[in-house]
């Protein structure tokens, strides 16, 4: 029996490496489009034709008070508390609009369809969204387009013919090329780096190191990239990934890359309990506070984000302009309140801007 | 004098009885288990029996191993707590809220404690006065948590801790804090269990309630005392699980019952209840541990990790139960 | 005279009997949470939303049915969530990456669900494994092996009769409810009414006396686990329909959902005890408290704390009944 056992775990194990493939490389077959490489180097984004969709008899409410609901991936994390802010803030500021966030407790594309759908029969005039799933939640947005519901997303995209407008926080090749070069800063140009994310099928991580590593690739060939971790959502497994990768590599290893906010301020941790601030780079996307002791204690030195608040408030800002009117599909730019005009690309979507790098100098000032 | 010779070929001296018994348990095949990883995949590459990176197997899952304990004693006396994880995260919330809130760290760790216990008596007493199957108030009780702390915090970032409060970040003797709990709480609880007799009303309520009462063990009381026990062990893994990092996320970490469950089941307690240890669920936790670390070590195709995670937990059930049949064969 | 007297207090208990069954008691609540959510939305009883609930309910209906009687034999199934999951892949993975025919694909996809059913069954009747011990470890396995096989990739793009299945209408009622309601009526005809069924109770109760009675336990065991794999595989090509992708993390969290439904309607977990009627009433119960709550404007935080509370309660009032009636007896 003994020997049975040990046979079957050395062969599993075996097995396993067998079947090693590369380190995941982004993998969502879609197209990469690394920026150029000098400083400030944001690519001019290429005109396209609309392509979002559009409600089929939206009652005309121009000018007239509106009910939004906003299904963001779900409810009970930091990130979407400070979007549903910016939301509210949006919305009080243009002062007919009144907009409620209500969302399943965990990221799952079947709920969250089912709260859309719920919020459909109930009847709402708008619909902001942040997609578990951009194609799984394509059928339940088409029925509210069907049904005269406008419908605008942010942060995580859907098919485009399944909502009017998007608004992107940053451009994947954005964040990707703020991510490499302030890695490369940090840890040198010839050094080694490893990834944790949450799950390799969340979209907007895999489309970010996708482009993390074209963008690698074309600017800073001698980065070299030793593997990617998935950590779920999980505070301690995110913890306990990274010390693996610091155990594994040792030396070897000079940078982390976080995906999430959760990853991002485990690996500082992972960092600074091994003592090794300084000699191991820590970069990633973040909230704030989340990052506040690493960034204080000289751990961390920048985190790449966008500010989450403007981003919902941009949201709702495009919202009222569709539903006035104000916004047709072919337009360039949109006026977004205090945020001023924001460019449209892509076809349909609107561009918040480039991503937001907090430091020490600058994060005790947020408090999200 | 045939008869005596034997009488003495029948009688094994109670140590060599003993020994037996240790070498042949779910214990020891755990032991065997994790001394085969640490030799396998050390061999593959040395930096995974580093002292850095045992330190980290044993740190990384010894909260784990800490709840698996109340959770083994619960499993041996018939019932299953599904809503483990949900409590820890609401226990660490308010854990970090207390000592954000110019509390003394003391109270901080300590209240945690406290309101699990009361908690669990809640829990303890459905299932053993109102005779509600644990599995459905726990289950009920998972939803009631999280949405709860959904709706009391929102899910926000704890950061500003006082220092001091990391009591997973301390050391005591060189050895990191939490590891410390893990053993000494384990060896506390396995003697409990084995030569107290309120622990061994435990595993006699498990095995056969009726009996159990026939020979004068309330079944009410051990029930009570269980759930209250495995609310002091939630307590502590919630304390040692909130101050592990310097922030504390509010919410429900996923899957953590789950990843508790398993330590107790893989460490040979029996689901029919009466039989298994605390012994084999904390080297569970620690088996558990270090195949995940293994597997990246081994450079395993990210994407066939949990396959491989799943079918290491099957083999080393199926020699749990492989053993148990040969030692019935054997009498 | 003492003739009548006897009819008339036999046909009493006889409908007091019925009152106190857990499955009239549930029907009651069912019947008072609808007429409170209906007062409180005017979109909550009309026939679109109903109709429309039926279609969401589908899949955790369908993996209710095998489960309720995998729970009569006092066994557990935790891997249906993987299961389903795993089928999604294999059917996305089949059709455009094997290059199979999308029927073809389907067939595939339900045998694979079989399989995994009945991989879980061998091993609780061969090996002997208890049942929460398997389902625990094949949870991890077979969304393993959906990760494994997917590669996080996703397959969309199918031809549109097979949208059908999950978006579609059969006479103004959506497909997959037609479908559970036929496995519905079969499953609840097969454990009410056949020997099969009776020996899923007995077994239930005492095991041992079962098998000595005759029972063919093991066969029976190893029927209803690949039963409920297969159900699994039905429900994840019908969320594949429904939702137009494939993701390997589908079905996560769906054991808890449909023990739940199983639970609520009445079926004890200690086995024995339990009709496919009360997993019927709980399913629905659970689907429309949902909805009625999230159509009156509860959020999603609050909405999963009145589930919980409505499990525990709902299970503490039929107990509290039972222990009546029997006291009464």
């Amino acid at each position: 029996m003994l020997r049975t056992l040990i046979a079957a775990f050395g062969a599993t194990l075996l097995a396993g490496t067998a079947i090693a493939a590369d380190r995941w490389d982004g993998a969502d077959d879609l197209d990469v489009n690394p920026l150029a490489c000098e400083a400030g180097g944001g690519g001019a984004a290429a005109a396209k034709a609309y392509d979002g969709g559009q409600p089929t008899n939206a009652a005309d409410k121009m000018g007239k008070p509106i009910t939004l609901v906003d299904v963001p991936k779900l409810i009970g994390i930091g990130y979407f508390n400070a979007t549903s802010k910016g939301i509210q803030d949006g919305a009080k500021e243009l002062g007919n609009v009144t907009a409620t966030t209500d969302g399943p407790t965990e990221a799952k594309i079947d709920e969250q369809v089912k709260f859309i759908d719920n919020y459909i029969t109930r009847g709402v005039d708008g619909i902001l969204f942040a997609a578990n799933d951009p194609v799984a939640i394509a059928p339940v947005l088409k029925k509210a387009l069907g049904k005269g519901i406008h419908v605008v997303g942010y942060d995580a995209n859907s098919q485009p013919d399944a909502r009017e407008w998007f608004v992107n926080q940053a451009q994947f090749n954005g964040i990707a090329k703020a991510m490499i070069d302030a890695m490369a800063k940090e840890a040198g140009e010839e050094k080694s780096f490893a990834i944790v994310t949450s799950t390799f099928t969340t979209p907007n991580q895999a489309r970010w190191i996708a482009e993390m590593w074209a963008y690698a690739q074309k600017c800073h060939p001698k980065l070299k990239w030793l593997e990617t971790v998935e950590a779920q959502e999980d505070n301690i497994l995110s913890f306990n990934q990274a010390n693996t990768l610091i155990n594994k590599y040792g030396d070897q290893l000079s940078g982390l890359f976080g995906m999430t906010s959760v990853a991002t301020p485990a690996s500082a941790e992972a960092v600074t309990q091994a003592k090794l601030c300084g000699k191991v780079a820590v970069v990633g996307l973040a909230t704030p506070n989340a990052m506040k002791p690493y960034v204080n204690a000289d751990c961390v030195k920048s985190v790449v984000l966008w500010n989450p608040i403007d981003l919902g408030y941009a949201a709702v800002q495009v919202m009222r302009a569709a539903v006035d009117g104000k916004l047709k599909p072919g337009a360039t730019e949109v006026e977004a309140g205090k945020l001023g005009k924001l460019q449209i690309v892509n076809g349909s979507e609107v561009l918040l801007g480039p991503p937001f790098i907090y430091t020490k100098d600058n994060i005790n000032g947020f408090d999200f | 004098m045939m008869a005596t010779t034997l009488l003495r070929a029948n009688t094994e001296s109670a140590t060599v009885a003993a020994m037996k018994r240790i070498v042949g348990s779910q214990e020891a095949v755990l032991f065997l288990v994790i001394a085969l990883l640490l030799v396998v995949v050390g061999g593959i590459n040395p930096r995974y029996v580093a002292e850095r990176n045992l330190e980290s197997m044993l740190l990384g899952n010894a909260y784990i191993a800490v709840a698996a304990i109340g959770m083994s004693m619960l499993i041996v006396s018939g019932n299953i707590d599904i809503s483990v994880g949900s409590l820890i995260g609401v226990l660490a919330t308010i854990s970090g809220t207390l000592a954000t809130s110019g509390y003394p760290i003391i109270v901080a760790w300590l209240v945690p404690l406290a309101l699990s216990m009361l908690y669990m008596a809640l829990v303890g007493a459905m299932v053993a006065h109102l005779r509600i199957p644990s599995i459905v108030v726990t289950l009920g009780m998972l939803s009631i948590l999280k949405g709860g702390l959904i709706s009391a915090t929102g899910g926000t970032w704890i950061s500003n801790l006082p220092a001091g409060y990391h009591l997973a970040q301390m050391q005591f003797l060189g050895l990191p804090m939490p590891v410390c709990f893990m053993v000494v709480l384990t060896a506390g609880a396995a003697l409990w269990m084995r030569y107290s007799a309120a622990g061994r009303a435990i595993y006699a309520v498990g095995g056969n309630a009726e009996a159990a009462r026939l020979a004068g063990i309330s079944r009410e009381r051990t029930l009570m005392m269980v759930f209250i026990i495995h609310g002091l062990f939630v307590g502590i893994a919630s304390i040692l699980f909130a101050t592990q990092l310097s922030i504390i996320q509010s919410t429900v970490p996923p899957n953590l019952e789950l990843s508790i469950i398993t330590a107790s089941l893989v460490g040979g307690v029996s689901i029919l209840g009466g039989t298994g240890t605390v012994v084999g669920s904390t080297l569970a936790a620690i088996l558990i541990a270090a195949i995940g670390s293994s597997l990246i070590f081994v450079n395993i195709s990210p994407y066939w990790l949990r396959a491989v995670q799943g079918i290491l937990i099957l083999l080393t059930v199926l020699a749990d139960l492989m053993r148990r049949r040969r030692r019935a064969v054997r009498g | 005279m003492a003739s009548e007297i006897k009819t008339a207090s036999s046909s009493g208990l006889w409908l007091r009997g019925l009152m106190f069954r857990h499955e009239a008691v549930l029907l009651a609540i069912l019947a008072a949470a609808l007429a409170v959510l209906a007062v409180q939305s005017d979109v909550f009883l009309t026939a679109d939303n109903l109709l429309n609930q039926g279609r969401l309910m589908a899949e955790v209906g369908l993996v209710a049915l095998p489960m309720t009687f995998v729970i009569v034999t006092g066994g557990i199934d935790l891997s249906v969530g993987s299961i389903l999951g795993l089928c999604a892949i294999v059917l996305g993975y089949s059709w455009k990456n094997l290059g199979l025919p999308l029927d073809g694909a389907i067939v595939v996809a339900l045998a694979t669900g079989t399989a995994a059913g009945f991989v879980n069954g061998w091993f609780i009747t061969r090996v002997r494994v208890p049942p929460l011990i398997m389902t625990l470890a094949t949870l991890a396995l077979y969304r393993g092996l959906a990760e494994g096989i997917s590669q996080a990739h996703s397959v969309r793009g199918y031809p549109d009769w097979f949208y059908v299945l999950g978006q579609g209408d059969v006479l103004g009622v959506p497909t997959q409810l037609w479908i559970l309601l036929l496995a519905l009526v079969l499953s609840a005809v097969a454990l009410a009414r056949t020997t099969f069924g009776r020996a899923l109770y007995a077994m239930g109760h005492n095991e041992v006396a079962a098998r000595f009675s005759g029972i063919p336990v093991d066969r029976y065991k190893l029927a209803i686990y690949t039963f409920s794999g297969f159900m699994a595989g039905l429900a994840g090509c019908i969320f594949v329909s429904r939702v137009s992708t494939t993701r390997s993390d589908m079905g996560t969290g769906l054991e808890l959902d449909v023990i739940a439904a199983v639970v609520l309607g009445g079926t004890s977990i200690f086995g024995g005890v339990g009709t496919i009627g009360g997993t019927a009433i709980g399913l629905i119960l659970i689907q429309l408290l949902k909805n009625g709550l999230a159509l009156t404007g509860v959020k999603g935080d609050a909405t999963i704390v009145v589930i919980g509370t409505v499990l525990i309660l709902s299970i503490l009032f039929t107990n509290f009944v039972q222990r009546r009636r029997d006291s009464d007896r």
